[in-house]
């Protein structure tokens, strides 16, 4: 208390002879990007522009999903995106179904090779006009992804800065740290399987029986040899319950922010 | 000064229709070497400014002294190398050089050879001239009333120019008109128009010729700028852009070929293997621009681009570049429009990240209509220049209350191990690439979906389909949900990929 006492006299003391040095500019407050869940939005408003949002889990955390809904709330909002693929991942199926709009996506994919991952963010970083640039590093082994050299980081914070653009980074591992305006980490916590399923061939003569496992399992067991079908869309997993824990920046009240993934 | 050249066999044969290469007649193409000023009266009529040529062409220098004299042998300096060129063309032309146009065509249609008419001087060598010979279309006299003005003029006994000339204005006006007016002043070489300027040609190709061959891009890069600084001037110049660049280079092997080709084609008489090899050893590029664009370094970056992917395979004697003029772009932006890219910006990053990761591997996804999974195509990616009707507010972005679940797809699948019991999978073993792994106890499963496709084309698919959640004991990771499928065409396991 008295040091900011003192702190303010001293600066009125100063005011005319140095002006207005100390005055603070009045901060506005960080415009963001819709995640396009509605859970996510309501807690942190969405992914800051200019700035780097890091999103890191472990395989099937939910990483993918929270990336495909804010894909699409972009898109929506006539937004052009990109998003660099190290590992060649992404699902074109599920993106159709969260309603991504692939006219406004560039897609570049890196066939493995992490510093082309890294040089094509750079490229479009600063080529400019991307509303949500994402980078895809869920499939590099997280050893691999701990040993980016930072700089790589703070060259891309800076080619953000004063820009309205958001760069989305997906890890396996925290690794951005201090240059990521905002850090999540996502854990699946339950999945949701059929408690039952009859699905028919086409011809209709041999079907399939849920039958309960052990531990609650589930197995679907064919009771006769099934006839070819070419229908692609089935599959079992029906949801997944996914957990969002804030990791930057830190605040004293965190709430827990869950939301679910549906298969449909 | 205005020149008139007439071109006597094609006023007689009505050849009017030749046009050369620059297509315009030869009688136009000869004028332009001389002026830029030119007018096409008719097709065998050409007039041209030829003001300011006797700095060309020089005078005497013994006549000199008199000033006079050294205006009329400059003016006759110009009329004879007209006629010079005109002899090389194969040209049987009449001349005709005054201060005014019309009274030169005149003059040029009705005297042979040369003439050149002072300004003092226009009755005297136009009186004489038949009243046939006037022109009634350069006083813009239709032609029905032209008729009626010659029947006229017979009845008046006017026969000649002078006899037109002579006429008091003031009754030619009563009876005749402003058309008699203006064709009294024709005849008398009075008139006052501007001529009607044929416009030159349009270059939208710039070629140059090495004198040595070029092997390397950087120097190379040089010869191209100027070139594209050159093109795009002159789209600039009318207004234009372009969305199409063609370059055409002459490599060093090229003209081997047609040396050694043309030899042994002559030698065999075969002209036909001169053309092929020819043909085939040019290197041509064609760049589609997505946006009309004049900006002559963001051409050069797409072109050196271009270059350097698709390099000719020999150096380089002669380049070529030519445009296709189209209209510019013309956007209206919007305040509450998100920011895009810029398309001439955008066009330099698609070319770089091609260079970078290679030109299949960016661009927007398309699904395909097909039953085969994971079936699309990369197509270019543009800019979408239609918004869509009803723009959506941030609460609609938030449509859709169930989020979809992630999938990340492994291209290609990962072979697996796996481990069966009953045809049921219990354990399952993948590596991938860069030492990544799956591995692990099956807690769940579901499956099997079996699917099928192509069986008319040798690459048929069919297959098992099971969503399995593993739980490796020994990893740090917790559970992990993978789609896995048996190809029943060899029988082997895959991951196909993850619920993420």
């Amino acid at each position: 208390m008295n040091a900011a006492v003192t702190k303010k006299q001293i600066e009125s003391t100063l005011t005319d002879r140095f002006g207005d040095v100390f005055e603070r500019f009045e901060r506005l407050p960080p415009k963001t990007l819709s995640t396009g869940i509605g859970e996510i939005d309501n807690a942190l408003h969405g992914f800051p522009r200019g700035a780097i949002t890091e999103i890191h889990g472990t395989a099937s955390s939910g990483r993918t999903s929270l990336l495909l809904s804010a894909l699409a709330a972009a898109t929506s909002q006539e937004e052009i995106c990109a998003l660099v693929d190290c590992s060649d991942t992404f699902d074109l199926s599920s993106a159709a179904k969260a309603e991504v709009d692939f006219d406004r996506l560039l897609w570049i994919r890196c066939g493995h090779n992490l510093e082309r991952a890294f040089k094509a963010v750079d490229l479009i970083l600063h080529a400019g006009g991307f509303g949500l640039v994402a980078l895809n590093l869920c499939d590099v082994p997280a050893k691999t992804v701990r040993r980016v050299i930072s700089t790589w980081w703070f060259r891309f914070r800076r080619a953000l800065e004063n820009t309205p653009n958001a760069l989305i980074v997906l890890t396996p591992i925290a690794a951005v740290h201090s240059c990521a305006a905002l850090v999540l980490e996502v854990k699946s916590e339950a999945s949701v399987w059929p408690n039952s399923l009859s699905l028919l061939s086409e011809n209709r003569y041999s079907s399939f029986t849920a039958q309960p496992e052990h531990g609650g399992h589930l197995s679907l067991v064919q009771t006769s040899l099934p006839t070819f079908s070419s229908n692609k869309d089935s599959h079992f997993l029906q949801a997944m319950n996914i957990r969002v824990n804030r990791e930057r920046p830190v605040e004293w009240q965190t709430r827990e922010i869950k939301f679910k993934a549906h298969f449909h | 000064m205005f020149a008139c050249i007439y071109d006597r066999i094609a006023s007689k044969t009505a050849a009017t229709d030749s046009e050369n290469e620059t297509g315009f007649s030869p009688l136009v193409d000869l004028a332009f070497t001389f002026s830029p000023l030119v007018e096409q009266t008719k097709a065998d009529t050409v007039v041209f400014d030829v003001t300011g040529q006797d700095l060309l062409f020089g005078t005497h220098p013994n006549v000199l002294a008199n000033e006079l004299n050294a205006q009329n042998d400059s003016v006759r300096n110009v009329a004879d190398e007209i006629a010079r060129r005109a002899a090389k063309l194969n040209l049987k032309i009449n001349i005709a050089i005054a201060a005014n146009p019309d009274a030169a065509i005149h003059a040029a249609r009705c005297c042979k050879g040369t003439t050149i008419i002072d300004g003092d001087d226009v009755l005297l060598h136009l009186a004489p001239l038949s009243i046939r010979k006037l022109d009634y279309s350069l006083a813009r006299v239709e032609a029905d009333r032209a008729e009626e003005i010659q029947e006229t003029f017979a009845l008046w006994g006017v026969c000649t120019f002078g006899d037109l000339a002579r006429l008091p204005l003031a009754g030619v006006a009563e009876r005749l008109g402003q058309d008699g007016v203006r064709l009294q002043k024709l005849a008398q070489g009075k008139t006052d128009r501007q001529i009607h300027l044929v416009r030159p040609p349009i270059g939208f190709e710039q070629s140059l010729e090495l004198e040595d061959p070029i092997s390397e891009l950087e120097p190379f890069s040089f010869i191209l700028s100027r070139l594209l600084n050159q093109l795009c001037a002159n789209l600039h110049e009318y207004a234009l852009a372009t969305n199409e660049l063609r370059l055409r280079l002459v490599t060093e092997r090229c003209l081997e070929y047609r040396l050694q080709s043309g030899i042994s084609a002559a030698n065999e008489k075969d002209p036909t293997e001169v053309g092929v090899l020819n043909t085939c050893d040019l290197h041509e590029r064609t760049i589609t621009l997505p946006v009309p664009m004049r900006d002559p370094k963001t051409l050069l970056r797409l072109l050196l681009f271009d270059i350097e992917a698709q390099p000719p395979s020999a150096p380089i004697i002669k380049v070529s570049i030519s445009a296709q003029p189209v209209k510019p772009r013309a956007s209206q932006t919007g305040l509450f429009i998100p920011l895009a890219p810029e398309p001439e910006k955008l066009e330099i990053t698609l070319a770089r990240l091609a260079k970078l990761v290679g030109g299949e591997n960016v661009g927007s996804p398309e699904s395909l209509d097909a039953h085969r999974p994971d079936s699309f195509r990369m197509k270019r990616f543009r800019l979408a220049t239609q918004r869509k009707k009803s723009r959506s507010n941030l609460q609609s972005v938030i449509r859709n209350p169930q989020s979809v679940m992630g999938f990340r797809m492994f291209r290609p699948a990962w072979r697996v191990d796996v481990e069966t019991i009953q045809g049921k999978p219990t354990r399952i073993s993948a590596r991938g690439q860069a030492s990544t792994r799956i591995r692990g106890q099956v807690v769940c499963a579901a499956g099997p979906w079996r699917g099928s496709g192509d069986w008319w084309r040798s690459d048929v698919w069919a297959r098992d389909e099971w969503d399995v959640a593993l739980v490796d004991p020994n990893a740090r990771e917790s559970k992990v949900i993978c789609r896995i499928y048996r190809d029943l065409t060899n029988e082997q396991w895959f991951v196909e990929g993850i619920y993420d």
